[in-house]
């Protein structure tokens, strides 16, 4: 496909779209141009908006385009529980459930070594801070149930020991509604080595 | 070079990485394959039983099919539960899984390789003498992708190590005598026989190691050790 003029490079660029190949791009930039130019406008409005609007919350570094995020602004939450998640999408997730009253901290990612990132680049020190600062009786690491989701849930436990804050991990197990038969022998494993008494 | 199947080779990955939505991309070493780059399709999806599988530090037995370069995964199993390696040993583990994507060519079978690494995890996952366990797999990597060092002879004048002596790395060449080499001719005579007892042997081994793996990644230097050093760094192990 032809890189150069605008249509070219507009399909590129929805191309550097999760789940979006040559194909859906194709699709896409030829439904905005014969159907929907309002709607394209607004959208690439919207997207500049965004961009230069929308930051970090200061103390939990989920999007937003405030100051403080709605839930950190919240005078409602337990500001005693801090929920580790590796994304924003994560928070929405647990958000979602309502069980949980306390406050998030948002990584942006997960230790990896081999793509260099560490804890400088997932914003550790902010959170060490916070850990010294008190006030924080627990976290809650709910990074994902990958090796290295868990490299880094293990680092932060450290980092919360190192503070004398209470670490939990969630659990990970037999989903609702699962039967053994289909569940990998991975997950098997881990609900086996995290059972409780019954 | 490139063989029509994989049938049930024992393989750990090595690194994944999302591809496209529902697909990952694999770096896996096998046993009698080598290094080999293949595409899961259609694992990342809820009730997927094989994504819990396909991550680094899992004894496999892995399936692929496909003529191309890029072979698609179509069996995987877990032979053992994955290495319980933990802290340290885990970013450790990540550093292997580097060298060996950096020093091993796809398609390029290392049997021998994929033994020492096996160990290698094995005695990470053990968590004693993680120093020597890295050392070890350095030295037999090394070897077997073609750099191997004679730990029993100077370079330049083929006179046997002299336990007086010290000795500089020098590219191309070898261990070659040097009044300001920082590696002694003690040390040497150990790791030709992989005796890490020492602590002295220890620390002028890493020192050796690093500058011998670093001569020969050159330009690009591991992102792993970096990001170990800075987690060492860091007040957690203050
Ligand atoms: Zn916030």
């Amino acid at each position: 496909m032809s890189k150069k003029g605008l249509l070219g490079q507009l399909i590129q660029s929805f191309c550097c779209l999760p789940g979006v190949g040559a194909k859906t791009a194709q699709r896409m930039v030829f439904y905005v141009l014969q159907r929907d130019r309002q709607g394209a406008r607004r959208l690439a409005e919207l997207l500049l908006l965004a961009i230069d609007n929308i930051n970090y919350c200061r103390q939990c570094r989920t999007f937003t385009e405030d100051d403080l995020c709605n839930v950190c602004a919240d005078a409602g939450r337990d500001t005693g529980l801090v929920c580790i998640v590796e994304n924003p999408a994560d928070v929405w997730v647990v958000e979602q459930t309502g069980v949980f009253k306390g406050l998030y901290f948002v990584l942006h990612g997960r230790l990896s070594p081999l793509d260099g990132i560490g804890p400088d680049e997932l914003g550790l020190d902010l959170l060490r801070r916070q850990l010294s600062a008190g006030g924080i009786r627990e976290l809650i690491l709910a990074t994902n149930s990958t090796v290295e989701g868990e490299a880094t849930a293990f680092f932060i436990g450290e980092l919360a020991r190192k503070h004398q804050v209470k670490a939990s991990r969630i659990a990970h197990g037999v989903p609702m509604g699962g039967e053994l038969e289909f569940i990998d022998s991975g997950t098997l494993s881990h609900a086996f080595n995290d059972r409780k008494v019954f | 070079m490139t063989h029509n199947a994989v049938n049930l080779q024992p393989a750990f990955i090595l690194q994944h990485q999302p591809y496209r939505e529902t697909s990952l991309l694999l770096d896996v070493l096998t046993r009698d394959e080598g290094r080999l780059p293949l595409v899961a399709k259609g694992v990342r999806k809820p009730q997927s039983k094989t994504v819990a599988l396909l991550q680094p530090f899992v004894p496999l037995n892995i399936s692929a099919v496909g003529k191309a370069e890029l072979k698609g995964l179509s069996h995987a199993e877990a032979i053992l539960p994955a290495l319980p390696l933990q802290g340290l040993a885990l970013y450790c583990g990540f550093y292997v899984n580097e060298l060996v994507g950096r020093f091993l060519h796809p398609h390029d079978p290392h049997p021998e390789v994929f033994h020492a690494y096996q160990q290698c995890l094995a005695q990470l996952a053990e968590n004693i003498n993680i120093q020597a366990a890295l050392r070890i797999f350095e030295l037999e990597l090394l070897e077997h992708s073609g750099y191997g060092l004679d730990f029993g002879h100077d370079a330049d004048t083929l006179q046997a190590i002299d336990p007086q002596q010290t000795y500089r790395f020098k590219i191309g060449v070898g261990l070659v005598a040097d009044k300001k080499g920082q590696i002694s001719g003690t040390t040497l005579l150990a790791l030709a026989v992989r005796d890490f007892e020492s602590p002295k042997v220890q620390i002028e081994a890493k020192l050796l190691m690093r500058t011998v793996i670093d001569a020969y990644l050159q330009s690009k230097p591991l992102k792993s050790r970096a990001v170990i050093q800075q987690i060492v760094n860091s007040d957690v192990y203050g």
